[in-house]
């Protein structure tokens, strides 16, 4: 796969390298500049490969309009003033699934579901802009979820949010796991990429430079190095006390036990 | 000035924006002395932006609303200053970046001087700062670049440079590293720590509760407008309100969770040694 | 990288070089006095020296790619209209069965579409070679204040700002199932998801940025410093004046019966 953007700056990942994101919870992670929003933007057409072919859940991206890849693919991009328009938080939540001709009992289900696991129930029918930014993300990626898409990409999720929020973003997404979802994290954050993602992809300059399980992604100092990356601080304590492969704190607490 | 001087200090103050239903901040008090680094920290609606505004006077100024108490900058209160008049000592970095560019100039080096030649520094004075504020934040290779042709995380840079062209005696940073990868992160903490040595004073907010302990002497913590701790990291994240309501950083969780007696680390180097003993 | 954002190109004519002020005073006398002048010979002449102008500039290649898409369609439009259908149409050029074709509307198209491919011609002069930053610097020297020239600043930029804008709200739409190419009632459909966000963000933007821009001391009682000295000289000095004397002289000798 290789993509230019038409303003010329290339990503392409080593040639011959297939890229395949299976289910489960993905983190994709690198420097500023790294190419992850290009890769994001690839798998639901808004940019297309100048060369190779991108297939999400069968689909042949190119093949399809973005509006028809959102049947299949929920993005929740960074800043949710990109797309806040309606004048209730329920309004918002459901207008992707009605642009998209749900079902009536499917939009009901999707949006009551994605209202849930946002923390956003009770606040239906307030104005999105009568919220903090942190809420509005949450509005934001209720959006992206109420179409029960089959793959969910989140953009910056942790971005600004305190702790609490962060731990309703851990538990949403084990969620989406469990049913089935393939979820795409695209962060800085490697805290919570070691807490909630087990598999991980690492961009550095356009090129994959890593990708498996998270507990190993970090040990590399050369590929954290150059994206930019830092490994989670479990990782960093697990390590100066000789415990390895420690990137959440269960991992650490069950090694600590041991 | 004297070591004991104040940087800013808030005096029982109480804020509502207008047709608020309730106070954004309620009766804080803070005195924080001139070349201190605290960090400021809490949940959603806890009141730090709010803080920030207040000490830089944007707020009532810009947001009318009803204040309380008194605000003290640089020894002066805020009554008798207008923002424009404090710019020179005081500099603040808005969460988003974007808005931070003035959006009247095609250089990002232009753009670095735009707060300089609006205090009517000599030409020559401000490309010798433009150059450091430049070669501080890291973005020196960019200096001919469109301001509106950066990633965030260039902006975020290009915003602190404005600021760093100004030479603040007093910093008030609202989350000023949110788009940068962790290797940029660490640059920019690094760029502060040297301002920190140098004596300018630092209040930043912060939601990553470990960079806060590393990197700050003092820290507040605020929960729905009030200060609920305020004192050196160790103290703050070892009371159980704080632990309850803002959280904790990983090392204090791991250690209570481990079983091990507080007062519980905050910091790496802390956990290391505390977990250490245990393995010996 | 100023490419995109404007239509400034890097050059080392004279042009390129010439004082901000006299390329403005070229510029607008060149205009007013092509509307001013009374026959296609007088506005062909201003014509032909602005194209000598553009060649030296090396900007040719550039103007015509523009100037075509706009000019062409203009200029069909009145060739139609005034040899067609004007009122003073006399003179057959020549009919086509019952569809007939004049003379005097077709003189009226070709003087009108001349003087606006003048009006064309010397604004992308300009704005070819002329750094947007340098015309508000310039102004700002003879006395335009500061506040003034923040607003000529920000106005040259807030198009490209508001299309980047426009891009990522339409990205964020589309990947939301929103369709917004195809059929008019489609993109009828479209506009309010689109330009709620755009008023919105444009509106908490501005208040920010008024916010952002008092943090930086912007608006302070301080004698501004030049930013940079533009080249002058008394050359360009006397042809600014010449330049716009032009203009009045034109407008008696008309009154006086320039033909």
């Amino acid at each position: 796969m290789r993509f230019a953007y038409p303003g010329g700056v290339e990503v392409y990942p080593e040639p011959g390298l297939t890229l395949t994101l299976g289910s489960g919870v993905t983190a994709l992670v690198g420097e500023n500049g790294a190419g992850k929003t290009t890769l994001t933007k690839l798998l639901i057409g808004l940019l297309r490969p100048s060369a190779g072919s991108v297939t999400v859940a069968g689909l042949e991206v190119a093949k399809i309009t973005v509006a028809a890849m959102a049947r299949t693919v929920g993005y929740s991009f960074q800043n949710p003033d990109d797309q806040l328009f309606e004048r209730t938080v329920q309004a918002e939540v459901s207008f992707g699934p009605r642009v998209l001709r749900r079902s009536a009992e499917g939009i009901e289900r999707g949006v009551a579901w994605a209202l849930r696991a946002c923390g956003l129930e009770g606040k239906e029918d307030v104005h999105p802009h009568d919220l903090g930014l942190s809420e509005r993300k949450w509005v934001a990626i209720a959006s992206a979820l109420a179409g029960e898409p089959a793959v969910v990409v989140l953009d910056e999720p942790t971005l600004g949010q305190d702790y609490p929020s962060r731990e309703r973003l851990r538990s949403l997404v084990r969620e989406l796991d469990d049913r089935g979802r393939s979820v795409l994290v695209v962060t800085h954050d490697m805290d919570f990429v070691g807490e909630a993602c087990p598999t991980a992809v690492v961009l550095s300059h356009g090129r994959v430079r890593y990708s498996g399980p998270t507990s190993k992604a970090f040990a590399d100092h050369s590929v954290i190095q150059e994206a930019g990356l830092e490994p989670p601080h479990v990782d960093s304590l697990a390590r100066m006390l000789g415990l390895s492969e420690c990137v959440s704190e269960a991992d650490f607490l069950s090694a600590w036990r041991r | 000035m004297a070591l004991s001087s104040t940087s800013l200090v808030f005096e029982n103050v109480s804020y509502a924006y207008e047709e608020a239903a309730r106070e954004a901040v309620s009766d804080i008090s803070l005195s924080i002395a001139v070349g201190e680094w605290v960090g400021v920290t809490g949940p959603t609606n806890a009141g730090k932006s709010t803080l920030c505004l207040l000490a830089m006077g944007l707020a009532p100024h810009f947001f009318g609303g009803r204040l309380k108490g008194r605000v003290v900058v640089l020894e002066k209160d805020s009554r008798e200053l207008s923002v424009i008049q404090r710019s020179a000592e005081v500099g603040l970095l808005f969460q988003n970046p974007f808005t931070q560019i003035s959006g009247a100039r095609e250089r990002v080096d232009d753009e670095v001087g735009f707060g300089p030649e609006c205090h009517g520094v000599s030409r020559l004075e401000v490309a010798a700062r433009v150059e450091e504020a430049m070669a501080l934040v890291g973005i020196s290779q960019l200096a001919a670049r469109h301001p509106m042709d950066l990633s965030g995380g260039q902006l975020q840079r290009l915003a602190l440079a404005g600021l760093l062209a100004m030479r603040p005696k007093l910093l008030l940073l609202d989350e000023p590293t949110s788009q940068l990868d962790p290797a940029g992160t660490a640059a920019i903490f690094d760029v502060l720590a040297g301002l920190h040595a140098s004596g300018i004073t630092i209040v930043m907010v912060e939601h990553r509760l470990e960079t806060l302990c590393e990197l700050c002497p003092r820290v507040v913590a605020m929960v729905a407008g009030r200060i609920i701790a305020d004192g050196p990291p160790d103290d703050v994240f070892n009371r159980e309100a704080v632990q309850l309501r803002v959280g904790s950083p990983v090392f204090t969780r791991l250690a209570r969770e481990a079983g091990l007696s507080p007062p519980w680390p905050v910091r790496l180097r802390d956990a290391t040694a505390v977990f250490g003993r245990r393995l010996a | 990288m100023a490419g995109g954002l404007s239509l400034y190109a890097e050059g080392k004519s004279l042009l390129h070089r010439a004082h901000p002020l006299t390329k403005g005073a070229l510029t607008l006398s060149a205009i007013a006095i092509a509307f001013i002048a009374p026959s296609i010979g007088w506005v062909l002449g201003i014509g032909v020296i602005l194209l000598v102008l553009v060649t030296a500039a090396g900007v040719l290649r550039r103007l015509l790619a523009v100037a075509a898409a706009i000019l062409l369609p203009i200029t069909l439009l009145l060739l139609a209209v005034q040899g067609f259908a004007n009122a003073n149409n006399r003179t057959v050029a020549f009919a086509l069965g019952p569809i007939v074709y004049y003379r005097e509307g077709l003189a009226i198209a070709a003087l009108a579409a001349l003087r606006i491919a003048c009006l064309v011609c010397a604004t992308f002069l300009f704005s070819f070679t002329t750094r947007p930053a340098d015309i508000s610097e310039a102004l700002m020297q003879r006395g335009l204040s500061t506040r003034m020239g923040y607003v000529v600043q920000s106005a040259l930029q807030i198009i490209p700002q508001t299309l980047d804008m426009a891009g990522r709200i339409q990205d964020a739409q589309r990947a939301r199932g929103l369709e917004t190419e195809g059929s008019l009632p489609r993109r009828a459909r479209a506009y309010l998801p689109l330009m709620l966000p755009l008023v919105l963000s444009s509106l908490v933007a501005t208040q920010e940025r008024a916010m952002a821009l008092e943090v930086r001391g912007f608006g302070l009682p301080v004698k501004r410093v030049a930013r940079f000295e533009f080249a002058d000289s008394p050359l360009q000095r006397v042809l600014r004046w010449v330049l716009i004397g032009a203009v009045p002289a034109a407008i008696a000798a008309r009154l006086a019966g320039w033909r």
